[in-house]
């Protein structure tokens, strides 16, 4: 019976759960609130955000966050594999518009930002992993881009702000020959992206813990760390010893 | 079996609401208003605001054609009624139109209102069958508008003013 409901809950979450909050991070992550009349404004997500978002997905295999034998086999019926990489394909585009929902949305800061996203992920890619790291310093990196635009810039190019801040903001744009230039939202842009980023999050959390619980052990890496190595018993290791001199 | 039918569920569900999302991406409406019109000309289920319209009409007969624009926008809050969006390009027409000269600015609007009619009514050529209208057919009014768009010597023939308002 309780065997009958885990494997119920997993598939709700596989099959309905996961799609439908990836789709979600999707729908929000490219919505802008204007200013001037509160009305909508939908940003497709632009190019890089797709190639980064690429390099996530590769990230989250190298990782260990996604198994993909796990997730897709020949030995599940069709309809299964069908629905594990239907949630692989919102995956990815949750992460291309959680990047668009970080990112800012033109000038030199939108390249600043991308470069910078893409240095990191790069470089991850040569560093060992598992999966609660990953999640650990992706949950830094979005939230450093989210606090740099969502707070910082989004206060110094208000337009209801105070003397000083407008002030910070023309010499910003002056030492830059204006290519810091940046579109200005109303304050419920930052807090739908808060949202869309922490659900992002929310479902990569749910993905390692069905990882987890499908492997029968917890999701780590190739390279053990060195709290996960046992010491040898006495006579063990002097034999190990007498190996590795002879 | 249990299984196969949270499956297919999740893949019927989830396929109709990234669908959603396209559209709304493709549609790109501004408020739930808009959602909510831009959906239900998506299902068919759209109608003008008979009220509105009429009352624009009668605006529109008295020459008060900003008014009237103004009525027959809120009856087609979508802009998906070609007969409306039609209207509003004779409004555009009939504000700009003058004996001396004709707004630019005006009947380029008008134009696009014209032209936008024209792409709402893809099963033919629009016709408005009201006899208080000279030109009752939408190509009529778009070559209407373009010539008053047009600048030739032919603006300077001083038997121009005789000319008349459709």
């Amino acid at each position: 019976m309780m065997t009958n409901n885990r494997s119920r809950n997993r598939a709700l979450v596989s099959f309905i759960v996961l799609p439908m909050l990836f789709l979600t991070v999707a729908l929000l992550g490219g919505l802008r609130v204007s200013t001037q009349d509160h009305a909508f404004i939908f940003i497709a997500p632009p190019l890089i955000t797709l190639v980064l978002a690429v390099l996530l997905m590769l990230l989250f295999v190298r990782g260990r966050l996604i198994e993909l034998r796990i997730w897709v086999s020949g030995s599940y019926s069709p309809l299964t594999n069908i629905g594990h990489s239907w949630m692989l394909l919102t995956l990815f585009f949750a992460s291309a518009q959680a990047f668009n929902s970080a990112l800012p949305e033109r000038g030199l800061l939108h390249w600043l930002f991308s470069f910078f996203f893409l240095w990191t992920l790069w470089n991850n890619q040569f560093s060992s992993f598992d999966a609660s790291r990953l999640l650990r310093s992706l949950g830094a990196l979005f939230g450093t881009a989210f606090v740099l635009k969502h707070l910082l810039l989004a206060s110094l190019y208000a337009q209801e702000g105070g003397w000083l801040q407008r002030v910070a903001g023309a010499l910003l744009q002056g030492v830059s020959l204006g290519t810091l230039d940046a579109p200005t939202f109303a304050p419920a842009t930052g807090y739908i992206s808060f949202f869309t980023l922490v659900l992002y999050i929310g479902g990569l959390l749910m993905i390692m813990f069905a990882t987890h619980e499908d492997n029968g052990k917890p999701a780590q890496s190739v390279v053990p760390t060195s709290h996960q190595l046992q010491p040898l018993p006495d006579c063990e290791e002097i034999k190990a010893r007498a190996q590795m001199f002879r | 079996m249990q299984h196969k039918s949270i499956q297919v569920t999740g893949l019927v569900l989830t396929a109709f609401y990234a669908a959603f999302i396209i559209w709304v991406y493709a549609t790109e409406p501004r408020t739930f208003r808009e959602v909510a019109n831009s959906a239900s000309v998506a299902a068919g289920s759209y109608q003008v605001d008979q009220e509105k319209f009429n009352a624009a009409l009668a605006l529109f007969r008295r020459g008060q054609f900003r008014a009237s624009r103004e009525q027959w926008q809120q009856a087609d809050p979508a802009q998906s009624d070609a007969r409306t969006q039609f209207y509003i390009a004779y409004a555009f027409y009939r504000e700009g139109w003058g004996r001396v000269y004709y707004d630019q600015d005006l009947f380029k609007q008008g134009l696009e209102k014209g032209n936008h009619a024209i792409a709402l009514a893809p099963q033919g050529p629009l016709t408005v069958d009201d006899p208080n209208l000279q030109m009752r057919s939408a190509a009529e009014l778009k070559s209407e508008l373009e010539q008053g768009m047009e600048r030739g010597w032919s603006d300077l023939n001083p038997l121009k003013i005789l000319r008349t308002r459709k």
